[in-house]
C-alpha cells in the first residue's frame, strides 16, 4: 500500500514540476514585454523561407522593399525608386532614392539593384516570367530595363514582392536576408515563427518598435485564442465566428477590411445553355449579395459589382446587381425556358440543371452554393452541388463534367486590373477553365497590354469591366474583408487590402 | 547475441522491400490522384501565365514523361543517396527533412511519456478495481478519449490551460512549457487503446497462480502490483507501440499543425497541396524507414526486458 501511495505522490510531484516549470517562463516573456517595445504578429500562411524573391514574407515582415509599391489608396507610388521614365516601348529607367543602405550598411545603387533583379530571374520561374526582362544596364543610382516586348504593365509588376532589392551576394539568405526595410532578421524557424529587430540606419526613418515576432499558425480558432491570452499583438484572418469574445473585451478591437480578393461564380461557357447571356444574366440575379455578405460573412464582406476591389479607380461604377427572382424568371423565359408541370423550367422538354462544383478550403463558398441552390429552386432551376477538394484540376481536366463554380481570386494584387483581364478572360489564360471568350473583351485586354499611359490604361480597364458586366461570364458575389484582431496597445497601425507591408516603421505600442 | 544479429539482418532486408513496395505506391498514387505542381511552381493565382507556360514547365521538369521513367529516374537518384530537391522551394529534400525531423521526434517523445503517464495508471486503476466505480471511470475515459478529435481536445486545452488559467503558452517551442498541452493532446489520443490492453492483461495476470503464491508468501499488494504484475503487463503495450508509431507520426500531423510546432507536420501538408512530389516522397520514405526502424528497437527490447521471450525463441 506505502508503495502505492509514494508512486502516485511522484506522479504528482512531476506534474507539479511541469506546470511550475512552464508558469515561471511566462512571467519571464511577460516582464520581458513590458521593458521592450515589442509587438507579436500572428499570421495564417506559414512561410517556408525567408527569401524575399521566393516568399512574401519578406516583404510582409518590413524586411524587404520593392522599386514602387501600391499605397492606401491602392494606388501605385514611388518606394525605392524615387522616379522613373518610359524612354520607349520597351525601355525603363528608374531612379533609385540616394541614402538607401541594405542592412549591412552597404549603399543600394543601380548595380546593386541589377544584382537583385539577376537573381530573382534567376531562381524564381513565375516572376521571370511575368517580368519580361531582355537586359538591365546599372549606371550610378539609375537602372534601365529593356523588356522583350512592349509591356507597360511592368510598372505594376515590380510591386510584386518577389521583385524586392536584396543584397544579391548574402549567404543564407533563405534565414536571413539583408535587404533594406525597417526590420531586419534575427532568427527564423521555417513555417513557424521569424523574429525581427530594427534597423537603426533606416532611409524613411527608424522605426519605433524594437522588436517585432511574427508566428504563423494556420488554425483560425487558435489565432483568436491566442489574441485574446495575449499571446498576440495582432492576429490575422480571424474567422467571423470567432469575433464576439474579441468585440467585447475592451483590451482588444476588430480591424475589417475589404480585401483584393472576389468570390465569384465561374460559368462553363462549354454548357450550350450557359452560352445564352439571358441565362447567365438569371443566374446572376438570383445572387442575393446583401444576404451572403450578412448572412454567410457575419457582415464582413463588401458586395461585389465587378471583379475589382471598389477602391480602385478603374472598378466598376454601376450597383452591384440587385436580387430579382421575377425578372431572372422573366429572362429565363426570354430565353425559351417554360415552366412545366412540376414548376421546373423546361427548354425542348429538358428541364434546366446545372451542376455547381464548390470547394472546401474556403468554408463560406459551399455555403454561397447551398444558398444560390435554393434561390435557384424557388424559380423551377435545378442546380447540383459537388464539392471537389482539388478544384484547380477538376476545373482543368474536367471540364465538360461542371456547369459553374464557386471560385475566388486576388484580381488586382498590384494595383492594376491588367493581371486578372488576362488569366481569367483571354482564351488561353491560366484562370480561364470556363473557356471565356468574348472577342469585344480579347481585344481591350490586348489593348490593354501595349497601352502605357496610366489615363489610357484606366479608361481600357473601367470598358474591359463594362463589358464584364454585359457579357456576365461570371457573377461577382462579394469581396470577403481581411479580419485583423488587435491588442489595444498597439497604436499607429492598420491593415491594408494589399496585405503587403504589415510591418512598418510607423507601429507602435502604448 | 546470434538472436540479434539475426532480427537485425531480416529487418534490414524488410527495410529494403518496403522502401520498394511504399515508394512505387505512393509514385503511383501521386501520379494518379489529380493536381498539378505546375499551377503552383507557376503561381497562376499571382502572376500572368498562360497555358503555354504550363506546357514549357512540364517538359522542364519531365512531368510529361511516363510515370514509370519518372520513377525509375527516382529510385535511380535515391540509391544514390539523392532524395532530389523540393521543387517549390528548392531546397533539397533531405535537408528540409533533416531539419523538422528533431522536433517531430521530440514532440513523439512528449506524447509517449504522456501516453504511458496517463494509460498506466489509469489501466491499473481500472484492472484493480475491477468492475467497480474507479474501473467505471477508467473506461469512461478511454472510450472519451477515443472518441474526441485531437484538434477540438488541443483547442479545449488552449481555450483551459492558456486563456482562461493562464497557465501554458498557446502554441510554438522553446520552453519545457510548450511541450506540456501538444504532448497531453498527442497522450490523450493515443491513450484508449493502451488502458484498455492494459487493463486486459493485468486482470488475467493478477488472477493468476504467480500472484497468488506471491501473496500466499505474504508480499504486500502494492509490490506485487508494481514488481509482479506490471512489469509482465507492459510488454504487450511496447509490441503495440511498435505496431502504432506509424499512425502516431500521421496523428501528429493534426496537433503540430494546432499548436504551430515546428515538426513535419506544417511541412507535409503544404507538399500534398501543392503536389511538391519529391518532397512528399522524401517524406514518406523517412517516416516509413523510421517506422521499420522502431519496430526493430522494440524487437531488440524485447530480448532485454523478458528473457523468457528469448529462451522461448530458441528452444522454439
Amino acid at each position: 500500500m506505502k508503495s502505492k501511495k509514494s508512486w502516485v505522490f511522484s506522479i504528482f510531484i512531476v506534474m507539479l514540476l511541469i506546470i511550475s516549470g512552464c508558469s515561471s517562463g511566462n512571467e519571464k516573456e511577460i516582464s520581458k514585454e513590458s521593458t521592450d517595445k515589442s509587438v507579436t504578429m500572428l499570421f495564417s500562411f506559414a512561410s517556408k523561407t525567408m527569401d524575399p524573391h521566393q516568399d512574401w514574407m519578406g516583404v510582409r515582415a518590413g524586411v524587404a522593399e520593392t522599386l514602387v509599391r501600391i499605397d492606401e489608396n491602392l494606388e501605385i507610388q514611388p518606394w525605392l525608386a524615387e522616379a522613373w521614365e518610359k524612354k520607349d516601348e520597351k525601355t525603363w529607367t528608374f531612379k533609385i532614392r540616394e541614402g538607401v543602405t541594405f542592412h549591412d550598411g552597404s549603399p543600394v545603387d543601380g548595380e546593386a539593384v541589377k544584382a537583385s533583379f539577376e537573381r530573382v530571374l534567376e531562381t524564381n520561374e513565375a516572376i521571370s516570367s511575368s517580368l519580361k526582362i531582355e537586359s538591365m544596364e546599372a549606371d550610378g543610382q539609375e537602372i534601365t530595363f529593356v523588356n522583350t516586348e512592349e509591356y507597360p504593365a511592368f510598372l505594376s509588376e515590380l510591386v510584386h514582392t518577389n521583385t524586392s532589392i536584396v543584397k544579391a551576394d548574402a549567404e543564407n539568405m533563405g534565414e536571413q536576408p539583408v535587404a533594406t526595410g525597417p526590420f531586419k532578421v534575427t532568427s527564423f524557424t521555417s513555417e513557424t515563427e521569424v523574429n525581427l529587430e530594427r534597423y537603426e540606419d533606416y532611409w524613411d526613418g527608424v522605426a519605433k518598435l524594437d522588436q517585432v515576432k511574427i508566428k504563423f499558425n494556420s488554425d483560425g480558432n487558435v489565432r483568436a485564442l491566442a489574441l485574446q491570452s495575449g499571446e498576440a499583438d495582432i492576429a490575422y484572418h480571424l474567422p467571423p465566428e470567432s469575433l464576439e469574445p474579441i468585440e467585447s473585451n475592451n483590451k482588444l478591437r476588430v480591424e475589417s477590411v475589404p480585401s483584393l480578393r472576389v468570390h465569384f461564380l465561374l460559368y462553363n461557357n462549354a454548357n450550350p445553355a450557359l452560352q445564352d447571356v439571358d441565362v447567365r444574366k438569371a443566374l446572376d440575379l438570383l445572387v442575393n449579395r446583401p444576404v451572403a455578405v450578412e448572412e454567410i460573412m457575419n457582415g464582413h464582406a463588401t458586395e461585389a459589382a465587378g471583379p475589382f476591389n471598389p477602391n480602385f479607380a478603374f472598378a466598376s461604377e454601376t450597383e452591384p446587381t440587385s436580387y430579382d427572382p421575377e425578372k431572372a424568371e422573366e429572362l429565363l423565359k426570354e430565353a425559351g425556358y417554360k415552366k412545366n408541370a412540376d414548376g421546373k423550367m423546361e427548354r425542348d422538354g429538358e428541364v434546366l440543371t446545372l451542376k455547381l462544383a464548390t470547394y472546401p478550403g474556403r468554408p463560406e463558398l459551399p455555403l454561397l452554393a447551398q444558398y444560390l441552390q435554393g434561390e435557384a429552386a424557388s424559380v423551377g432551376v435545378n442546380i447540383e452541388i459537388v464539392t471537389i477538394e482539388n478544384i484547380d484540376s477538376y476545373l482543368w481536366e474536367q471540364q465538360d463534367e461542371w456547369d459553374m463554380v464557386t471560385y475566388s481570386n486576388l484580381t488586382a494584387p498590384r494595383g492594376d486590373g491588367g493581371y486578372f483581364l488576362n488569366v481569367a478572360y483571354l482564351p488561353d489564360g491560366a484562370l480561364n477553365p470556363g473557356q471565356i471568350n468574348i472577342p469585344e473583351l480579347n481585344k481591350l485586354t490586348q489593348q490593354l497590354n501595349t497601352t502605357a499611359d496610366p489615363e489610357k490604361r484606366m479608361e481600357l480597364q473601367k470598358k474591359a469591366v463594362n463589358v464584364i458586366r454585359k457579357e456576365v461570364p461570371h457573377s461577382f458575389i462579394l469581396h470577403p474583408h481581411i479580419i485583423v484582431g488587435v491588442n489595444d496597445r498597439v497604436k499607429d497601425w492598420e491593415p491594408g487590402s494589399e496585405e503587403y507591408y504589415l510591418i512598418t516603421n510607423k507601429m507602435d505600442v502604448k | 547475441m546470434r538472436q540479434a544479429v539475426s532480427i537485425i539482418s531480416s529487418r534490414l532486408f524488410q527495410l529494403i522491400i518496403i522502401v520498394l513496395i511504399l515508394s512505387f505506391a505512393t509514385f503511383i498514387l501521386m501520379k494518379i490522384t489529380p493536381g498539378d505542381p505546375v499551377r503552383a511552381l507557376l503561381k497562376v493565382d499571382d502572376v500572368i501565365s498562360t497555358t503555354e507556360d504550363k506546357e514549357r514547365v512540364m517538359e522542364e521538369y519531365g512531368f510529361d514523361k511516363p510515370i514509370l521513367v519518372q520513377y525509375v529516374q527516382w529510385l535511380w537518384n535515391v540509391a544514390q543517396l539523392d532524395l532530389g530537391e523540393s521543387i517549390i522551394s528548392k531546397r533539397p529534400v533531405l535537408e528540409i527533412i533533416l531539419d523538422k525531423l528533431p522536433a517531430t521526434v521530440a514532440l513523439s517523445v512528449g506524447g509517449v511519456i504522456a501516453l504511458f503517464v496517463i494509460a498506466v495508471p489509469l489501466g491499473v486503476i481500472g484492472a484493480v478495481y475491477e468492475g467497480k466505480w474507479p474501473d467505471y471511470i477508467s473506461r469512461w475515459f478511454a472510450i472519451l478519449g477515443a472518441s474526441i478529435p485531437s484538434f477540438w481536445l488541443g483547442l479545449l486545452l488552449i481555450y483551459f490551460f492558456s486563456l482562461k488559467w493562464n497557465l501554458l503558452p498557446v502554441m510554438g517551442k522553446g520552453t519545457l512549457a510548450h511541450f506540456v498541452l501538444p504532448s497531453i493532446t498527442l497522450g490523450i489520443a493515443m491513450a484508449p487503446l493502451y488502458i484498455k490492453l492494459l487493463r486486459e492483461r493485468l486482470v488475467s495476470t493478477l488472477q493468476s497462480t504467480y500472484i497468488e503464491s506471491a501473496y500466499a508468501r505474504g508480499l504486500g499488494r502494492g509490490r506485487i502490483l508494481l514488481f509482479h504484475a506490471l512489469r509482465g503487463s507492459l510488454i504487450p503495450l511496447v509490441t503495440m507501440f511498435g505496431l502504432s508509431i506509424g499512425s502516431l507520426l500521421g496523428g501528429i500531423t493534426v496537433i503540430e499543425i494546432l499548436f504551430s510546432w515546428p515538426g513535419m507536420g506544417e511541412m507535409i501538408v503544404q507538399a500534398v497541396m501543392q503536389r511538391d512530389y519529391p518532397l512528399i516522397q522524401g517524406y514518406i520514405m523517412v517516416v516509413g524507414v523510421l517506422v521499420v526502424m522502431t519496430n526493430l528497437i522494440v524487437d531488440l527490447l524485447y530480448l532485454l526486458i523478458d528473457p523468457q521471450i528469448r529462451h522461448g525463441r530458441e528452444i522454439s
